[in-house]
């Protein structure tokens, strides 16, 4: 698979995985640094904080993930040419 | 092997043709995840702005710069210090002149305890007692709202129990300077003082 299409691909799917990981993180950090008492409408000095924490750490954990998941990928396809190469020679 | 299922992917990968009839279609080349997540989420990312309208929130205009840093300072610690200590000083003020015009004491002469104190003496009393109950007022205001900024900024949340131990700081703090006993009692006095004022605020 040539890297430009490679390229093509990922642009389109990005988009999809960003939308989908914003609205879990909305979800996530909201359930977690918003508790349902709703006495004032503004966000509280410990809510603010919460919710930066709360980002930061799910934006790092989506990172590392992802390069975790790279690499795993790229180790089976390793093996995978390796198979292929055995079972052409032999 | 250590993925079994790798092999199976292979084995399925190439189906057997049947002698005689044409050879069937040759089976698309398999997506090369490793190059498509590089692009996605490894070294080859392109940086880009993102909007939080287009994925899925609600669109809203951005904030101006200026209006995030005084969004910033007026939530920091600092200036809700600042700001507990001017309305402490206005507030221990007005109340240190009250204090003074109910006094009966004031000007008070040993050898002629009938005498009624001058205008000049009640207004001296006055101005003394106001500016030393305001420096008190602002000290403890300042100590409260710090102590309760920086304890609501470790928690991460707010409810009740951030007046309240810094309440207990406060107080113990000031009772502090005369001796452990007091320090102990100012703590849980203050302590209970705000958590009062907290339920009727709530």
């Amino acid at each position: 698979m040539d890297p430009l299409r490679a390229q093509q691909l990922a642009a389109e799917l990005e988009v999809e995985m960003m939308a989908d990981m914003y609205n879990r993180m909305t979800q996530a950090c909201h359930r977690k640094c918003v508790p349902p008492h709703y006495k004032e409408s503004e966000l509280s000095k410990g809510e603010c904080v919460c919710l930066d924490r709360c980002v930061a750490k799910y934006l790092e954990v989506h990172e590392r993930m992802g390069k975790k998941l790279t690499v795993l990928s790229m180790q089976d396809e390793e093996l995978l040419k390796r198979m292929q190469q055995g079972t052409g020679t032999a | 092997a250590e993925r079994p299922w790798v092999c199976k992917a292979i084995m399925a990968a190439q189906p057997p043709s049947a002698p005689g009839e044409p050879a069937p279609p040759p089976p698309p080349p398999p997506l090369q995840y490793s190059l498509l997540l590089q692009h996605l989420v490894g070294d080859k990312r392109q940086p880009r702005v993102w909007d939080p309208a287009a994925l899925g929130g609600i669109p809203c205009p951005p904030k101006s710069e200026e209006q995030k840093m005084v969004e910033r300072v007026m939530e920091s610690c600092p200036f809700k210090a600042a700001l507990a200590c001017v309305g402490g000083f206005v507030l221990g003020g007005a109340f240190g002149i009250f204090t003074a015009g109910i006094d009966t004491n004031v000007g008070f002469d040993p050898k002629d305890p009938y005498r009624t104190p001058t205008a000049k003496e009640v207004l001296k009393d006055m101005g003394q007692r106001g500016i030393s109950y305001a420096k008190n007022f602002a000290i403890v205001g300042a100590m409260f709202s710090c102590t309760e900024c920086v304890v609501e900024s470790y928690r991460g949340k707010s409810d009740w129990k951030n007046s309240v131990i810094s309440g207990c700081i406060t107080g113990g703090a000031i009772g502090f300077r005369a001796g452990l006993k007091a320090g102990v009692i100012g703590c849980g006095g203050f302590a209970a003082f705000s958590a009062a004022v907290d339920y009727y605020l709530r």
